[in-house]
């Protein structure tokens, strides 16, 4: 659970009836912490002081229980109204005003009760449900008659917390450099995998196509194969590449084993998603025996799901891929509850499409041999991705190495 | 000693009604009936002790199904011809207040209400000493209601925290005798409300546990006159020592109801020290 705070007030003669002390005491001894944001001190005795104190808790649940101790000496939330709720008058439409959501742990206060926004995702309108719960959707998923979150009263959003205590990315923080150690880095992203499987959470991995052409496919199927991977995002070129490689040898007509250039190497992926569409789909491509290994085998084999969404750039494409991108966004979005580690392999769009949606709390690492990429996650509100600056293939053999052994 | 400014003039209730019919303090027990005939001897008695000590009285009606009416003293606070009325914390006694209320507006007080949703129990959760008014919170009252008051009143508000269940309200842990001294009850209060009032009374009579659940500091201080409900002897011998007249008008059976001597009045001869600079 993520750190969480809000601000409090006290008023009243809080300097001479020790209640200021008292209260910041209370805070401390709860194993919370505070800052104060503002202290106004009568200047006479008549005069009542007035504090505001921003209180950080553990979790949500300490927070709550610290705020009830807090009330009986007199410290309130500063939030004492309802989130105000307008409702759509058209399909696929917001109402102006409507409040835009971050990936961080949300609530809203409404009918004097915080709710939790269930799956909280950025640039999103908040949806009360008629059971009460809260959604957080994107505009085209609104429905009229739909009652929409508008302004920022009764909000309460978390703030972001990094794990704490000691571990390998503490130095790191959200800084993004080559000059790390990148063994200690690859063992503990491998522990942290374990970690969510051990507690029942989902492995994506969002792969870009230099995953194939660094030779790291059977890596990725590797690991695939011994279910470490759940749930892959990519886009047609990832998935042509991998199935080209293991019909042809080639990763955009380069041999894969040599290095060097095939002879009409360029049309080689063209025939495969050629053939793919001749059978339909991946799936089918499988059972009638046409791929007999890579990582979208090893998908199909094991029933991972996969979301590929097609680009305006895509040969074919693949009759798997999306062609409609706000589908494939949904279609990514159904997948993602259950999400506690995403591996962003060489891959800039679909990563940063998939961070677009994720919440922070999923721990997010980026691996690219341009740091810009990660740079350019954290710059989009990713700020829970970790980046890891290396060659992915590199970085997937470790990996198959700590998991698969 | 000169004894207190104001306490000469009190309201009262005559305990025609009392009663122990719910419990919400730990003193009360509803198997533990009022004996209704010795609890109205013993008030009279309170009243002509009040009338001895010099004190004016006056009785407001009693109400059939208010019980705790008696205990004038969580009717509100009373600052000159102003009157906040108390907004209680248990159902059982919020009826009291529209009665409260009715009797100082035809007594020409004017009334000011804190906000709903804030509770306070009147002069059972406050006492004016020196130039301030304290008051404490936790079991009955609010802490949020201390700054509504100041505002109200003028008056500056020093919080104390009640922290004994048994002391739940201020005025059984606490009887102001003048402007220096007081009886006091450190056993009720929290480790900041002891400093703050170590802090206020410059020659406090603290007393001990015992003495301190004994109800002794619910007592009604007439000029140098200390009415006690019961009096330990080394608190007695104290006041005595301070020039003060000790008269004990024993009120067991309001005890059943967890109220004293204190509780069954309330002053109405207070004014509260617009204070300005200390």
């Amino acid at each position: 659970m993520p750190e969480a705070s809000e601000i409090v007030e006290v008023e009243g003669h809080i300097i001479d009836s020790l209640i200021l002390p008292k209260v910041l005491d209370v805070i401390l001894s709860s194993g919370a912490d505070y800052r104060l944001l503002d202290v106004e001190i009568g200047k006479t005795n008549v005069d009542a002081s007035r504090a505001r104190i921003e209180v950080t808790a553990a979790d949500a649940d300490a927070l709550a229980s610290l705020l009830d101790e807090l009330q009986i000496h007199g410290a309130n939330r500063m939030v004492r109204s309802d989130a105000e709720l307008a409702a759509c008058d058209r399909d696929g439409v917001l109402p102006a005003g409507f409040y835009s959501s971050t990936n961080l742990p949300t609530s809203v206060r409404i009918g004097g009760r915080w709710v939790e926004v269930e799956f909280p995702e950025m640039d999103c309108a908040l949806v009360l449900r008629e059971d009460g719960r809260l959604r957080a959707l994107p505009m085209h998923r609104v429905r009229i008659g739909d009652r929409v979150v508008v302004g920022t009263e009764g909000i309460r959003v978390a703030a972001p917390s990094r794990p704490r205590g000691h571990n390998p990315f503490e130095f790191m923080a959200s800084e993004v450099s080559s000059e790390k150690p990148k063994g200690l880095l690859v063992a503990a992203v491998a522990d942290r995998i374990r970690t969510a499987k051990a507690s029942g959470h989902k492995i994506l991995a969002v792969c870009g196509p230099a995953v194939i052409h660094t030779g790291a496919g059977p890596h990725l199927a590797d690991l695939v194969r011994n279910g470490w991977i759940d749930l892959l995002f990519a886009g047609n070129g990832f998935a042509a590449h991998d199935l080209e490689s293991n019909v042809m040898g080639t990763s955009l007509g380069v041999s894969i084993t040599e290095g060097s250039p095939a002879e009409g190497g360029h049309a080689n992926h063209l025939r495969v998603i050629n053939e793919i569409r001749r059978y339909g789909s991946i799936a089918a491509a499988v059972d009638a025996g046409y791929i007999d290994g890579g990582v979208m085998f090893e998908c199909v084999k094991r029933g991972v799901s996969f979301v590929l969404g097609g680009s305006v750039r895509d040969d074919g494409p693949l009759p798997d891929v999306y062609r409609d991108v706000v589908e494939a966004a949904d279609a990514m979005r159904y997948l993602l509850p259950g999400v506690g580690v995403a591996l962003m392999l060489a891959s800039t769009l679909h990563a940063i499409a998939t961070g677009n949606l994720l919440p922070a709390w999923v721990e997010t690492f980026c691996v690219d041999i341009n740091q810009a990429v990660v740079t350019k996650l954290a710059d989009r509100g990713s700020h829970q991705a970790l980046g890891v600056v290396t060659d992915v293939g590199l970085f997937l053999s470790g990996l198959v190495d700590h998991l698969v052994g | 000693m000169t004894g207190l400014a104001w306490g000469r003039r009190y309201l009262t209730c005559p305990p025609t009604y009392f009663d122990v019919v719910y419990e919400i303090n730990p003193w009360m027990h509803r198997e533990v009936k009022a004996d209704r005939d010795r609890a109205l001897r013993q008030w009279e008695a309170l009243m002509a002790t009040l009338d001895e000590a010099g004190a004016t009285v006056e009785a407001m009606a009693p109400a059939e199904g208010w019980p705790d009416l008696v205990f004038t003293a969580n009717a509100g606070i009373v600052n000159g011809d102003q009157f906040v009325p108390a907004r209680f914390r248990h159902p059982e006694r919020q009826g009291e207040t529209a009665l409260d209320i009715a009797w100082f507006r035809s007594h020409g007080f004017g009334i000011d209400e804190l906000p709903v949703g804030v509770c306070h129990e009147g002069a059972g959760d406050a006492l004016p000493f020196g130039d301030v008014l304290i008051s404490a919170y936790r079991f009955r009252s609010d802490a949020t209601a201390h700054a509504y008051l100041s505002r109200l009143t003028g008056a500056a508000v020093r919080s104390i925290e009640l922290v004994d269940e048994r002391l739940y309200h201020f005025d059984l842990t606490f009887c102001p005798l003048d402007e220096r001294r007081a009886i006091v009850a450190p056993l009720g209060w929290d480790g900041y409300g002891c400093r703050v009032m170590e802090a206020l009374v410059p020659e406090p009579l603290v007393l001990e546990d015992d003495e301190a659940l004994s109800f002794c500091a619910n007592s009604v201080v007439v000029g140098t006159t200390v009415i006690m409900p019961v009096c330990p002897p080394r608190v007695g011998r104290q006041l005595e020592a301070w020039g003060l007249d000790v008269t004990v008008c024993p009120v067991d059976e309001f005890l059943k109801a967890g109220g004293g001597c204190r509780c069954l009045t309330l002053a109405l001869d207070v004014t509260l020290a617009p204070t300005v600079g200390s």
